[in-house]
């Protein structure tokens, strides 16, 4: 950890166009679950359909990309992350501060939107707001680590970031049962199965299973990060 | 008082004396090599990679329909859906390549350099637009074309699909527009192209999203006249509803119906405003941008 670096790295963040991107998503979000509670649909099925489409399907990978490629990439784009990696600082630290900071934005944004919108539609009904809020903590986290590792590996993490997204968490994922087991969103939906006791809501994969790859996935992505930046070169852009 | 000593040397330079071929063709060239640029070609191999990547995805259902025509005697796609069917892939090349067309001029700040030139900011614009515009466009035409080439040469029992083919090449060009002018307006916005792709596929995923989340919820309680209203979030339904369905007749490619009658007019009057409001947009950013 180191004081700075976040620092630095919650400017990159939070200074620029990304905020409002990163404001605008849990926004709708929101809307969505007033929009449903002033139409009285506010049931148990219609909430877990809008958690697990839109909270975790649509809002928490393009959140875990826009705030893990953003604490990252754009240092790397400017040249400017030379005069970071030539201060005496370890890098594998450097990377752990740009995760912690990542995943703190993914609480922030991510996983206390979740909660409230989830507590707007159905209370506390079937623990479902927890389940839920959980399971985007910990998906969230888990994007977080990849996609910062995807913005140190390559220029086009953005690009590469969405397509695993879309075509293999979303077309792939359906028609490929196999596919759901390496997937990040489906392992926060089995978190937030185990969580609730609601009988609508349930998973295909078991708990160990997932929190084992979840913490897995993090662990190793972040490690890998600072390996990486050990013996990082800063190519030119075309 | 001495003599002055300063001496301009004659060190050679020339005079242009060729044809200068004008704003026009100042104009096509930058929209060409734009184009070239949205697939990789001209740049280096790593940029590259993606388009021609999602090109060959593209391709995909063609392919593979146009085997199960030979091998099956079935027919495997209609060509009103394949853009609908394809919607994931056609909007993340949108949101990686437009980008590209936009950002990199933005952020080293050298649009005062293409000005100083016979382009105007109009043409640039409009240079950038028709690049997108005719990349998309390719994108969703060439596999359609390769499907119907493909169904002429098997000679499937029954008369070809020619109608079908036709009302779907419409549709690629109102697609291509559409979503053109949305990507390139949106990704103009930042100067970063990491951004960009984000907001681009945001945009994207987030009326889809929403699309079907509303519609979804609508059909639970019955009410199927919003329901129908939804789909129209989403882009591609939207032109899928105004030009596909509306225009052409042809079976509609969403989940659920379109609404009927007025809704075939308010879809056609919602792309077109979706258009002008993206090149309005566009040109006011460029107007800032080469103010500076």
């Amino acid at each position: 950890m180191n004081g700075v670096i976040a620092a630095i790295s919650y400017r990159a963040l939070l200074g620029r166009r990304r905020i409002w991107l990163l404001i605008l998503l849990p926004l709708v979000l929101l809307g969505l679950a007033i929009l449903l509670r002033a139409l009285g649909v506010a049931s148990e099925t219609t909430t877990i359909t809008l958690m697990e489409k839109f909270a975790l399907g649509t809002m928490l990978p393009l959140l875990g990309l826009i705030a893990g490629t953003g604490v990252i990439a754009p240092e790397i784009d400017d040249g400017t992350v030379v005069h970071l990696l030539a201060k005496p600082i370890s890098r594998p630290a450097i990377a752990r501060t740009k995760f912690l900071v990542a995943a703190s934005m993914l609480a922030l944004f991510a996983a206390v939107p979740t909660f409230v919108a989830t507590y707007l539609l159905v209370d506390l009904e079937s623990g479902i707001a927890y389940g839920f809020a959980l399971g985007a903590l910990a998906g969230g986290v888990a994007y977080a680590a990849v996609f910062m590792l995807l913005g140190v590996l390559t220029r086009h993490a953005v690009t590469i970031g969405i397509a695993y997204a879309l075509l293999w968490e979303g077309l792939v994922g359906n028609f490929v049962p196999g596919a759901r087991k390496f997937s990040i969103q489906q392992w926060a939906q089995t978190v937030a199965d185990q969580v609730s006791t609601s009988p609508f809501l349930s998973a295909d994969i078991t708990i160990g299973f997932a929190a084992t790859a979840l913490v897995l996935v993090t662990v190793v992505t972040v490690v890998a990060a600072g390996r990486r930046l050990r013996s990082f070169s800063l190519t030119g852009d075309e | 008082m001495s003599e002055p000593t300063g001496v301009i040397h004659d060190i050679g330079y020339r005079h242009y004396e060729g044809v200068r071929l004008g704003r026009r063709h100042a104009a096509v060239a930058l929209a060409v090599h734009s184009l070239r640029g949205v697939f990789g070609l001209g740049r280096t191999a790593r940029a590259k990679i993606i388009p021609f990547l999602l090109v060959g995805v593209m391709m995909l259902p063609a392919v593979v329909s146009i085997a199960v025509m030979a091998l099956l005697q079935r027919e495997a796609m209609t060509y009103p859906s394949y853009a609908v069917t394809m919607q994931a892939v056609l909007a993340i090349f949108l949101a990686s390549q437009s980008p590209y067309t936009v950002a990199p001029d933005l952020r080293f700040r050298v649009l005062p350099l293409y000005l100083s030139r016979p382009v105007t900011l109009g043409d640039y614009v409009g240079a950038k637009l028709a690049a997108m515009i005719t990349a998309m466009f390719l994108l969703l035409a060439v596999p359609l074309t390769v499907l119907y080439i493909g169904e002429l040469i098997i000679d499937m029992p029954g008369p070809p699909h020619t109608s079908a083919y036709l009302t779907s090449m419409a549709g690629a060009v109102v697609y291509a527009a559409l979503l053109a002018c949305v990507g390139v307006a949106i990704a103009s916005f930042t100067p970063r192209r990491g951004l960009g792709v984000a907001s681009v596929i945001a945009f994207y995923l987030l009326t889809s999203a929403v699309s079907a989340i509303i519609a979804a919820t609508m059909e639970e309680t019955n009410n199927y006249a919003a329901s129908s209203w939804a789909w129209l979030i989403n882009p591609f339904f939207l032109v899928d509803a105004a030009v596909q369905v509306g225009l052409f007749g042809a079976a509609p490619s969403a989940p659920g119906a379109y609404p009927p009658g007025a809704g075939v007019v308010v879809a056609l009057l919602l792309v077109a405003g979706l258009i002008a409001l993206s090149v309005t947009a566009l040109i006011l950013r460029y107007r800032k941008a080469a103010s500076r």
